[in-house]
This record gives structure tokens, sequence and C-alpha cells, in this order.
């Protein structure tokens, strides 16, 4: 509430400024843009999906040609399930998923969860919420990290573009085993021994 | 007595005397041809390993983990804790299977009851002098005792004495000891001898009575000390800051790439509910392998002080007043399209990513301006940066361990990277690296011999008259690595040029003849932000401002203190994109707030030219915006909108530029190491008779060289307690 306020108060404040550096009047038709609003790339999916259509539908054509009947051809339209999901199309054309397998946790020896891939999507904006205190989001698939794993990253990628969404791999950085011995500790000619504290 | 344990092992394994862990490598090496492998059973499961290879290693490659305290991957083997016993066929007794090395044939059973059995009976005996304070305990949720008394311990005690208290020690502002849980595994003491190089931690007393601490009380002076409290496999140590703030399993982990130094250390970023609670470690073996220092740890409470949240212009009476986006971008853009091309110029800092350099890049070239400037210094002369070998630490971090002789030339890496220092101490240690300094004479956890700090030593060694030139050339593998430092030198060209005369020379000196691909020729970068800026085509250091005075200036986070309010014309419209209220935001006319780097998803390319990624951990605080979205909104504005409006499309315009920049986590090699050498001949380079002296001496000088540092409460802490030693009330 207090916010609230003090930016309104602020706003005005800055549109006086503004007049007093300004040589022009103040326009009060700026819009600013931040890259990433949902609505102008929904949009500019919709183009996409139309020239994409087309496309299919020629290439359909020019296969079918030589091709037999039991032949399917799968274009990226109709391996895209996310126009039957139901997810809000905010949550398909804008979301990037990160597919990984999750690193060791430094705290811990324990190795089991590195094991299977997950994918992740960007962070959206957390709060804490006001009543209990306790972590809030608006968004619905920040927890697809955690239901969900993959015994392969072929796997979790071909879950990823069915869905729609645009994703890139990251590898798992890989342990290097290295050689260990309990006799270096005493080697006498080496930097490794160790003293007797 | 648990060592009286292991001597008896001894005559069993039949260890011969020079068997030592890097004769092993060195045996399989000259054998590549012949696989002398040897088959060893596990859970009667057939595993082929290497001579020299421990029982718990070997089970680990038959996917079998086996549960320990002491081991650790990269500290010796210490065989203390015994909970890694294995049965193991045709021996009288279970095998402490860290330190056994496997034998032909061994049938190793580390699912068998004797196993369990003889686990359940070390696991008993540990907690018998644990506490039961998991409900208190930091390190509850992610504790290896409490993980592993899930599979091996009693329901119930048989111990119905006293338990042992043991007296919490201060070792300083960073980690928080309660020692009564101490299991006296020793990692900690075998991680400040070992890898941190400072021998402070250490055991008093024997048998119950056995202790580690200090012995007299001080701080733990290291740069590294934070990875005590992730080794540490009980709630000994633990985080002093992050003490009772969450449990694990309430945080997010966002894996990520740090941006303290140049070495851009793999990072895990826990949060909660839009807060950055606190960063540990990622593995990656050829950057930082499993640690990371004080300053990646300790200072992400700086991202929430002296934080940037909303936009902010001058008003009449000269003063920063809050005002919204929409008031703030239309006077930036009028200024700048009403501003002369050449009175056009940006500085940009060391936090800055390479989507917005890219950006800030395309904006001002698109008004026919050229004056894109690093804060950061580095040579224009010669060959400049035009070769990317010029500037590149071009052995690679994990090169280190293959080289034989390593000269330090005016920098001190213990506090500008250290855990490029941390990797010249482990080669060190095991594979008798040498190491030689010139510049001041500082501690670097490891014996080096000092050859002054005067340019006349550089020029004797690149003009080969040195005695030292006899050991390079002797070197089958050099290093040379240059500190960015030097840079700021009036003679910068010529210390340059005189180091890569050194390099070349060791190069085609060595035994190989500089026929191999090996480079000597390092640059270590102090801020992460330089090697993505040279690669993209800006200019080292602010000279093009002094020579053009601008009367439009973008500082994007460009608090190094370079561009000072004095230097620049009075009429200069200065415009600030940054995240702290810190050195340069005061003096400018427009604050635009940016994301900091845990906050953005961004490209950060470390000292070795190796592109990384960022992940946004939380969002940007109140009206704060990613830069390069900033800069993207900004050009719309002004009637020229960048053509791109996704991270993609920056990151396809960013390729056009420079493709190493979006091939993530590869190191492309850079060369013309010859021809650099005779452009920087072509300068005419010379040397001034000024000693080469480091900025940073003392750890007390390693903590806060930022804006989130000098915002962090934490690292004024480190300093005063570094300062003062240990004042009581931290």
């Amino acid at each position: 509430m207090a916010l609230h306020q003090a930016c309104r108060l602020v706003r005005l404040g800055s549109q006086f400024t503004q007049r007093c550096l300004s040589t022009t009047p103040v326009n009060s038709n700026v819009k600013v843009h931040f890259p990433g609003s949902v609505g102008i790339t929904i949009k500019k999916r919709h183009e996409e999906v139309l020239k994409e259509s087309k496309k299919d539908q020629y290439e359909t054509k020019t296969v079918d040609t030589d091709s037999q009947a039991l032949q399917v051809q799968i274009s990226s339209s109709e391996n895209d399930a996310s126009i039957l999901t139901g997810v809000p199309e905010e949550h398909v054309v804008n979301r990037r998923v990160r597919v990984f397998r999750p690193a060791k946790n430094a705290m811990q020896s324990g190795n089991r969860n590195m094991k299977l891939w997950r994918i992740e999507f960007d962070t959206q904006e957390r709060w804490e919420n006001p009543t209990m205190g306790w972590g809030s989001n608006a968004d619905p698939l920040s927890n697809l990290s955690m239901a969900m794993t993959f015994k392969t990253k072929e796997d979790a990628v071909s879950f990823v573009e069915r869905q729609g969404w645009s994703c890139f791999i990251d590898e798992a950085k890989e342990k290097k085993m290295q050689p260990k011995s309990y006799a270096i500790n005493f080697a006498w000619d080496k930097r490794t021994r160790r003293a007797m504290k | 007595m648990l060592r009286s344990a292991l001597h008896k092992v001894g005559p069993i394994v039949n260890l011969p005397g020079r068997f030592s862990r890097y004769s092993c490598v060195k045996i399989c090496q000259r054998n590549q041809s012949t696989d002398n492998r040897i088959e060893v059973f596990v859970n009667d499961q057939s595993v082929w390993v290497e001579p020299g290879t421990t029982v718990l290693q070997a089970c680990e490659i038959a996917g079998i983990q086996i549960p320990r305290f002491c081991y650790h991957d990269r500290l010796s083997v210490a065989g203390n804790c015994r909970m890694c016993l294995v049965e193991i066929e045709r021996s009288p007794k279970p095998q402490a299977s860290c330190a056994m090395p496997v034998m032909k044939g061994m049938r190793i059973k580390p699912d068998s009851d004797v196993s369990k059995k003889a686990r359940e009976g070390v696991m008993e005996f540990l907690l018998a002098n644990h506490p039961l304070d998991c409900p208190i305990c930091d390190q509850g949720g992610e504790c290896d005792l409490q993980d592993q008394s899930m599979m091996y311990g009693s329901d119930r005690s048989r111990f119905l004495e006293h338990k042992r208290a043991v007296e919490d020690k201060n070792i300083g502002p960073l980690v928080k000891t309660i020692m009564t849980r101490c299991i006296q595994c020793t990692r900690c003491v075998r991680f400040a001898d070992e890898i941190a190089g400072v021998s402070e931690l250490g055991t008093t007393g024997r048998g119950n009575d056995m202790q580690i601490g200090t012995y007299v009380e001080k701080m733990f002076k290291s740069e590294l000390s934070g990875n005590i409290i992730d080794i540490c496999p009980v709630g000994a140590l633990t985080s002093k800051p992050y003490a009772f703030t969450a449990r694990p399993w309430e945080t997010r982990k966002t894996e990520s790439i740090d941006v303290m130094d140049a070495v851009g250390s793999n990072i895990i970023v826990s949060t909660r509910a839009g807060d950055v609670l606190r960063i540990l470690p990622r593995l990656h073996e050829d950057i930082n392998e499993e640690w990371i220092s004080d300053k990646t740890r300790f200072a992400c409470d700086g991202l929430k002080r002296q934080r940037l949240t909303q936009p902010m212009m001058r008003n009449r009476e000269g003063k920063l007043a809050m005002c919204s986006w929409e008031d703030a971008l239309p006077i930036v853009a009028e200024k700048m399209v009403n501003t002369k091309a050449e009175e056009m110029s940006a500085v940009v800092g060391g936090f800055a990513d390479a989507e917005t350099l890219t950006c800030l890049k395309d904006l001002l070239n698109r008004y026919d301006s050229e004056g894109l400037c690093t804060e950061e210094l580095f040579i224009t002369d010669g060959a400049g940066t035009d070769l990317r070998s010029n500037y590149l630490l071009n052995t690679s971090i994990a090169g280190i361990e293959e080289a034989d002789l390593v000269l330090l030339v005016g920098t001190n890496p213990r506090f500008e990277a250290p855990l490029l220092n941390a990797r010249i101490r482990k080669a060190w240690v095991h594979n008798e690296l040498d190491v030689a300094a010139i510049g001041s004479k500082v501690d670097l956890t490891y014996s080096y011999q000092h050859l002054g700090d005067s340019t006349e030593t550089l020029k004797q060694i690149a003009d080969g008259s040195h005695p030292f030139c006899k050991r390079l050339s002797e070197a089958s593998r050099p290093m040379v690595i240059v500190g960015s430092e030097v840079f700021k030198r009036d003679d910068a060209t010529g210390i340059h040029a005189a180091v890569a005369t050194i390099a070349q020379n060791a190069r085609l000196r060595s035994q190989k003849g500089g026929q191999d691909d090996w480079k000597v020729l390092n640059v270590l970068h102090k801020v992460a932000s330089q090697v993505a800026a040279l690669d993209l085509g800006y200019k080292p250091g602010i000279d093009h401002i002094r020579k053009n005075p601008p009367k439009l200036l973008i500082l994007l986070g460009a608090d190094g203190g370079a561009v000072n309010k004095e230097d620049l014309p009075k009429d200069c419209f200065i415009v600030y994109i940054g995240t702290h209220g810190d050195h340069s935001a005061p003096f400018a006319d427009v604050i635009l707030p940016s994301a900091a780097y845990t906050e953005k998803t961004a490209t950060f390319v470390n000292t070795e030219g190796r592109a990384q990624q960022s992940q946004t951990a939380v969002s940007p605080p109140g009206f704060a915006r990613e830069d390069w979205k900033i800069i993207r909104a900004l050009s719309e504005i002004m009637g020229s909108p960048l053509p791109y409006d996704d991270l993609d499309g920056v990151r396809a315009r960013m390729s056009e530029f420079s493709p190493n920049l979006t091939k993530y986590d590869a190191v492309e090699d850079a060369n013309y190491f010859n021809q650099a050498v005779q452009l920087a001949r072509l300068a005419k380079p010379s040397l001034l008779n000024q000693p080469l002296q480091s900025s940073q001496l003392s750890l007390a000088d390693f903590y806060m060289t930022d804006p989130i540092t000098r915002a962090s409460t934490t690292m004024s802490k480190c300093v005063r307690a570094a300062n003062e030693d240990l004042p009581p009330d931290l």
C-alpha cells in the first residue's frame, strides 16, 4: 500500500522534473516495451504456425507422391500436442526449458539424485506470501522439475518438443576418477607427505 | 585405536614401496597400448579397473556407492572413520575400502551381511557421542550422518554413559562451529592443509578427547574457507551468515555461473520466495572442481543491499528522484538522438554480460558511434585485442595440471583468482610443479622462487640473459601467467610484449620445440566481463573518452572508479545502467536499474575464453529489468528498434560477432602467438623502471572489490576480522 502511494507520488514528481529537463512537452503516450511481453510473442507465434502449416501441406504433398500409405510423416505441427493439452498459450510460447541432470549437492556425498534427467523452466517472479510467509508464485510449471524425471536426455527432449516448448540441453558435468593411495601420505620425497599432526 | 587397525591392514595390502598415486598414472600412460587393467568382482559382477584403484572406487565404477565420512574424492585418504568397511573374500576382517587398493581377482562384497554389520557397528560408535540436535542443526536435511544413519543406524541406543561435549571455537565470521557434533573425520583439517594450503586447523588430544581446532583462538585465514562447510559431513561446521535461515527442502536450486572473478566458477544458487539465501559450488572439473572462493559464496547478501530498484532522474534541484521507465527512457532516447556520434560513449564494468554488450554495441554503432570502452584495461598497441591469444588464459585452468613450470608475472592469483591458485597448488602438491614469480612477494600457499619485482628481470628473461631462462628451456610444459593489473601501468605494452616474448621463446625452446599444441602465454583477468567485451570488439580502457570528451556517456555498471565526474565535461549527460548505488550512480543524470548476475539468463566468458550461461534464480528487485532488455526498449523509443526481440535473437546476433560466445562450455583454441610477438615488436615497446606490484597483498584486500561485495555486510565483517585478527563480537 505504502509502496503504491510512494510510486504514485514519485510519478507525479517525475513528470514535473521531466518537463524541466526535456525540451519537448511530456509525451504521455510513450509506451516502454521490454522484450518478452506475452501478447507480442503469441502474435508472432501465430504467424509462424500459419507459415509452418502452409509449409507442411506442401511437404506432405511432395512426399506423398512416392510414399506408401503406411508411411507416416511427422511434421512439427503434428508432433506438437500443445494445442490439445489445454496449457495456456502464454505458458507454451514464452517458456524456455532447460533439460538437465541435477548436479551433486556439495553438502552431501550421495549421488542418487544425479542419475535421471529433468526439465526446468525459466524462473518467474516469486514472492513471500504475507499471510504465512511462505513462498508463492504464479507459475504453474515451476514445480515440474520436481515432479518429472526421464531416463534419457532424448526422452526429455521429445516430451518438451511435444508440448511445444523451446528447450536447450545442459550436459551434466562428469566427475573424473582420481587415483587414490593411502601410501602417498607417507612418501618421504613427495609434497603429498602429511606431517603427523 | 582406529589408526592401529589400519596399520594392521598394511602387510595384507602388500604395497610396493614406490607404489604411489602418480607413479601409477605414469605407468598407465607408458603402457597405453597394452591394457593392464585388472579384473575384480563386486557382488559377483566383473569390473575391469586400473591397477592402484581403491576398492571403494572399484565399487563406484560398478555403480555401488560405499558409505563414507572421512573419504573425499579430492582429499588424501585418511581411513579413520571406518564407515567404508566392506567384506572381501578370503580376508579375515572387513577392510576399509577407501585405503585398500584392488588386487587381481579380488571379490568384493559391499552388500553382504558382514559389510552391513560392520557399518552398523561403526554407526553405533559414531552416534554414541553425537548430540541428538538434528531439529536445531543447520545441516539437517543435507547431512551425511543423518542420511547414513537412516540406512545403518539402530533404532535404539545401547549407550548409557554421558555424551561427550566439546566447546565451540570461533574461527571467523564465515564458519560457525558446533564442535560437539564433530565426528573427527578430519576432512576440514585435510582441506586446510592440502587444498587451501593454510595449516591452521589440526587435531589436539586423542581418543575420546580428540578435538579439531586452531589450538589458540584465531581466524581460519583462507580465501577458500567456506568449502570446509561443504565437506563437513555433519553439522559441526556450518555457514555463519546462513545460520537458521532455511532448510534445504524449502529452497529452490538454480545452477548458474559466478561473476566475482574471471574464473567463472559453477555455482548453485539457493533461493526461497525471491530471496537469494546462499550459494554453493557446482562440480566442473575444468574450472572450479568442487570448490568456490569465499567471495563467491558469501557475497550474495550484497545482492539485497544498496540496490537500485527504480529508475531515477535528476530533478530541478539537481537531486536524484525516483521516476518511472516511461519518464526516464524517452529522456535518454531524446538525448541520444540529439547527440553527435563522436560525442557519445559507453563504458562497461566488470559484471556486464555478453548479451548486453552485444545490444549496447549494436545500439551505439547504429548511431555511428564507436565509443565503446571497457573499464578494465588492456593493451591496444601491437596486436592489441585483434588476436584472441593475446588476452586469454590459453593453457586453460585444467592445463595447469599438465604443466611443469609456472612463471607468474605481476599477479597475486591467490586473491585475483582463488580457484586458479588452488589449481596451481594442486599441481604443486601432486605433480611436483615448480613455480616462480616476478612481482610482489606474497604468500601464495605454496613455495615459489621469487625473482624480484623489477622490470629489469623481465627484460633479462625476455632477452635470454637471466639464469631463469635455463629452467624455462629445460621445462617441457612451461606456463607464463601475467595478471591483468600490469595493464594499468604506463608500460603495459612493454610488459605484455616482454611476457609474450618469454612465452614464445619458452615454447620454442621447450623439449617439444613448439611442435605440439601446448600454449605458454596466459593472461589472467580480474573481472568477468572482460573477455566477452574484447571478443565483441570493445576498446580496453577509457582513453577514447579522454581524447573525445563525451556529451553523453552510458555507464553500464562501471563502478571500478575509472570514470569520475571531475574527468568529464560539465555538460556531459550521464546514464547509469546498473545494480547498485555504488561509485558511479551518485553522479549520473539518469539511473536505469538492472539485474544482477543471479537475476538474469546471460552469457559470461571466463578468462580461458569459455562461454557459460547463468540462469535466472530470482527476478530483479522492484522495477529493475534485465540489462539487454533495457537497451532494446531504449532503441525502440529512439525510433530504430534493434532487430531482435528475444534471447535467442540476441544470441544469434552475438554469434555473428563471435561464434565462440554461444558455444557454451567450449574452449576454442586461440593461436598466432608468433605473429602477436612480431606485431608487438613493431610497437617498439619499452619498460619503465617501476616495480611490478599487486594491489591485493593480504587477505583483507581480497573481500571487497566490486559493487556487490562492497554492499555485503558479511564481506565487511571479513575485512574487519582479517585486519583486527578476530574481534570477539564476530
